[in-house]
């Protein structure tokens, strides 16, 4: 009987579990009266889109911005003190942009984390970055995952191409963020 | 174990069916590996005092980690001999000093390569190159030392191409650059010495790369002409991305003596670069790169109205003039002037790791 091979990656034994899927954040029906969150990931233009977006969200959605903070590093989830900052003082986070091998990554589990942690998230990525986006999604229990893709190359634009990507972003923001149906609120 | 075998007892065909099992389960850099058994992993083991359970590496955002034994396995896979085996250690010890790689640098755009130079003894026990060709091919652990890190990143961390790697072009020589330094025809102390570590040790110091290109100056007899044509190429736009970038020089022990025959030993070397690499203003302008962020990223100044330059009429490349900010070697081969530049990921730990065995 000759050796067996070995496996190099120590996952011979974790059997693929069958995922039960990411159980959502509870959604209201309209983000009216409702405290935003946004969180950058220092990608160049992260922040400053999402503070076009957080604009709009209060002179159309009557919501209001509740915190505007940064994720120091990039490549890894936002840490669990960051994460409660967000769930004290909001209802609803948008984050991003993930627009790096790594941080398109995190961003994902960023937002199926804060997901876990009962807040409605919306995770802005560039569609350059699905494949491995995709990837953490699986790899965090939450296959297929849904995230906004915004075109690549993000840190490029000027920064009215950056109000415009806002404008673009919108609608599936407010989506995302609300219960699917009652979106128009 | 093959190694016991005679020549008519091997069989090419089983050895064949066991590399295309591994190439079907998705263990391959592209290359054949060595199927790893239970007694050769054990071969391997017995090179070090370290308990296989040993966690030697952990990214939680992929929840993924590196034990000695995979370490192990994953050095079978490449080629390694067990002897090298200890060297492997040291060297992922040496890359975990290192910032991006317990962070996103393994899955970074720019597809980083460690840079691994070994030096002591064990550069002539194991045959590590030290001398022509030293950047590769065709030394066994030159080469399958350096493969066993980038196995153990693929396998143990699960960090594939074209998945969680990202890598936009890699580059050539990634998971394939690994040298002893050629102290014997180095007229400086070892990089390990410089390192802290009394002359002598076996050690490995270790960076991540972007790339490496030559400079190649044979027909000056100056070591200022030497230096600045160094200078010129560190300073090139194309490499800056952050308010300052990070660089080594592999030297051939030609530059190396003539510089230390100039009165530059590596400090004045470091100081000599760290104030002239670099460009003026107004070239990192007209590419687009003259102002930094407050994240610290290069750009255009233009493009927000409150942006200006920095730092007047030349910007320095390097952050400083120590260790980290560049890192001296030497090796190569003695017959030419022909030296490599070498582009840092990050900074270097400025950090030596001996390498213990049993």
């Amino acid at each position: 009987m000759p050796n067996a091979i070995l496996d190099p990656t120590g996952r011979a034994d974790v059997a693929k579990a069958s995922s039960p899927g990411l159980m959502l954040a509870p959604r209201r029906p309209d983000l009216s009266g409702l405290q935003v969150g946004l969180m950058d990931n220092t990608k160049h233009n992260a922040a400053l889109l999402l503070a076009e977006i957080g604009k709009l969200l209060a002179a159309e959605q009557g919501a209001t911005v509740t915190v505007e903070a940064t994720k120091a590093n990039f490549a890894a989830p936002a840490p669990a003190e960051l994460v409660e900052r967000y769930r004290e003082a909001c209802d609803v986070v948008i984050t991003g942009v993930g627009d790096c091998g790594s941080c398109s990554a995190s961003a994902v589990a960023d937002g199926i984390g804060f997901e876990q942690a009962g807040l409605p998230a919306a995770v802005i990525c560039s569609d350059a970055f699905v494949v491995t986006a995709d990837a953490m999604a699986e790899l965090r229990g939450a296959p297929g995952y849904h995230y906004l893709r915004t075109a690549h190359p993000v840190a490029v634009l000027t920064t009215d191409q950056v109000r415009q990507r806002a404008k673009q972003l919108l609608p599936e923001v407010v989506a995302t963020l609300t219960e699917p149906g009652r979106r128009d609120g | 174990m093959t190694a016991d075998l005679t020549k008519a007892e091997l069989d090419p065909d089983a050895a064949h069916g066991a590399i295309e099992y591994c190439y079907a389960q998705g263990w391959s850099d592209g290359l054949p590996l060595v199927p790893a058994t239970r007694p050769l992993m054990a071969r391997f083991l017995a090179t070090t005092r370290r308990s296989p359970d040993e966690v030697i590496g952990r990214l939680p955002q992929l929840d993924r980690s590196v034990t000695v034994e995979l370490a192990a396995i994953n050095a079978v896979m490449a080629g390694c001999l067990p002897e090298y085996f200890p060297v492997v250690l040291a060297t992922w010890d040496a890359l975990m000093l290192e910032r991006s790689t317990t962070g996103g640098g393994w899955q970074s755009t720019s597809g980083p390569a460690p840079l691994i130079v070994v030096n002591g003894p064990a550069r002539a026990e194991l045959g590590i190159n030290a001398a022509g060709g030293v950047f590769g091919p065709g030394f066994r652990p030159n080469a399958t030392i350096p493969r066993a890190i980038g196995l153990m990143v693929r396998n143990a961390y699960g960090i594939h191409p074209h998945e969680l790697e990202q890598a936009t072009q890699g580059l050539p020589g990634r998971w394939s650059i690994c040298l002893a330094e050629n102290e014997e025809e180095s007229p400086w102390p070892p990089l390990a010495a410089e390192a802290g570590l009394p002359p002598g040790t076996s050690a490995v110091s270790a960076t991540l790369l972007r790339t490496c290109e030559f400079v190649d100056n044979r027909h000056t007899s100056s070591a200022e002409h030497l230096l600045a044509d160094f200078a010129d190429t560190i300073g090139r736009s194309g490499a800056w991305i952050f308010r300052h970038a990070s660089a080594g020089i592999v030297f051939c022990p030609e530059h190396a003596q003539l510089l230390a025959g100039g009165g530059f030993d590596r400090a004045a070397v470091r100081a000599f670069l760290a104030d002239r690499s670099g460009r003026s203003t107004a070239e990192l302008a007209g590419v687009g790169k003259d102002y930094c962020d407050d994240n610290g990223v290069r750009g255009p100044g233009s493009r927000d109205t409150e942006a200006g330059p920095d730092s007047g009429g030349f910007q320095r490349m390097l952050p400083g003039s120590e260790p980290q900010n560049l890192l001296v070697a030497v090796a190569g081969a003695r017959n030419a002037g022909i030296s490599m530049v070498v582009r840092l990921f990050g900074g270097w730990s400025g950090t030596a790791i001996p390498v213990s065995g049993t």
